[in-house]
């Protein structure tokens, strides 16, 4: 549940998910459900050449099980808040 | 800072049930793109939590080079783990700028051609993996 | 709590140990990533700070057939990995 609740934290900030297909995808988060399902608002595909189907598409949700990476947003990371909660998670909590 | 609070675990009352998520795309007309490249375009009738989905008035859509078409599949079922993304489909941006309609006779053909393409570079390769071994 | 902080009863327990220290990830893909390990779960899903990703592929010379190894690497500030993708966490590097 920790990354459930950290995306949580993320919603409306722009971050870029990549794929197992590597397609990147940029957008607003727009939420996140227990599956780390994504859906993104205002869209835009990185290497958007190579995939013109994205063009007609402007929010979209990402099934969780396909989601190699996502790049957050460096200013709402809180590193010492990520710690605190992998320790209680750790221990059961 | 953020408050510790943030990331405290929700109360179990509190969560939605899970698989949730695609109840405001009910209705709507989607595109669908899934684990082996393919994009099904149709109307979003049910879902469940591991993203099955049915469709209806489904088509797939097939675009090769600067070319597309699209062939009619009428009612789909699609298995949730073949699920890549599924996205609204922006009237404003239909048809997809930049692309040629053409009959599904003319993209089978052009994929076939695309197909053999990939295949003449497999067999190349295949040679020489042979070659390697010997 | 102390004691029970530094004991490793399971393998995660390891990897608890590496909060805020440098680590070496290896996921599927030929891809490597290193960075500071920032958070992570029993699935393995990870949060890496300044994580640096190498990406190795091959491709064939279509003239000579030659194999060609190529090494991508790059930056990215904070990295979400998901769990399913990672072969292996080492602890810390002292580099």
């Amino acid at each position: 549940m920790l990354f459930y609740s950290y995306f949580k934290t993320l919603v409306g900030k722009e971050v870029t998910v990549e794929l197992k297909n590597d397609l990147a995808i940029t957008g607003t988060l727009h939420s996140v459900d227990q599956y780390l399902n994504i859906k993104l608002n205002s869209i835009r595909v990185v290497n958007e050449q190579k995939y013109p189907h994205m063009l007609s598409v402007r929010n979209c949700f990402v099934r969780g099980s396909v989601v190699r990476y996502v790049q957050l947003p460096p200013g709402s990371v809180d590193v010492e808040l990520l710690h605190d909660a992998t320790r209680r998670e750790a221990r059961g909590g | 800072m953020g408050s510790l609070q943030q990331i405290v675990l929700p109360a179990l009352d509190q969560l939605s049930p899970p698989g949730l998520a695609l109840v405001e795309e009910l209705d709507k007309v989607l595109l669908v793109q899934l684990r082996d490249g393919r994009k099904i375009i149709g109307t979003l009738c049910s879902f469940d939590q591991f993203a099955n989905l049915v469709l209806s008035d489904a088509k797939e859509r097939i675009i090769i080079g600067e070319q597309y078409a699209e062939v009619p599949l009428g009612l789909h079922i699609v298995r949730g783990e073949n699920v890549v993304l599924l996205g609204e489909l922006d009237a404003a941006r239909e048809p997809p700028a930049g692309l040629l309609l053409v009959s599904e006779a003319a993209i089978k053909q052009a994929q076939r051609a695309e197909h053999e393409a990939d295949k003449i570079k497999g067999t190349l390769r295949a040679r020489f993996d042979f070659l390697d071994d010997t | 709590m102390a004691e029970e902080d530094n004991t490793v009863r399971e393998p995660l327990d390891l990897i608890r140990l590496s909060l805020d220290e440098k680590v070496y990830v290896k996921l599927k893909g030929e891809r490597e990533l290193r960075g500071k390990l920032h958070a992570y779960d029993q699935h393995l899903n990870i949060i890496l700070g300044d994580v640096e990703e190498t990406v190795t592929t091959v491709e064939i010379d279509e003239e000579t057939f030659e194999e060609i190894i190529k090494t991508n690497k790059r930056m990215v500030p904070y990295l979400f990995v998901r769990g399913d993708g990672v072969i292996l966490v080492s602890p810390p590097l002292r580099s």
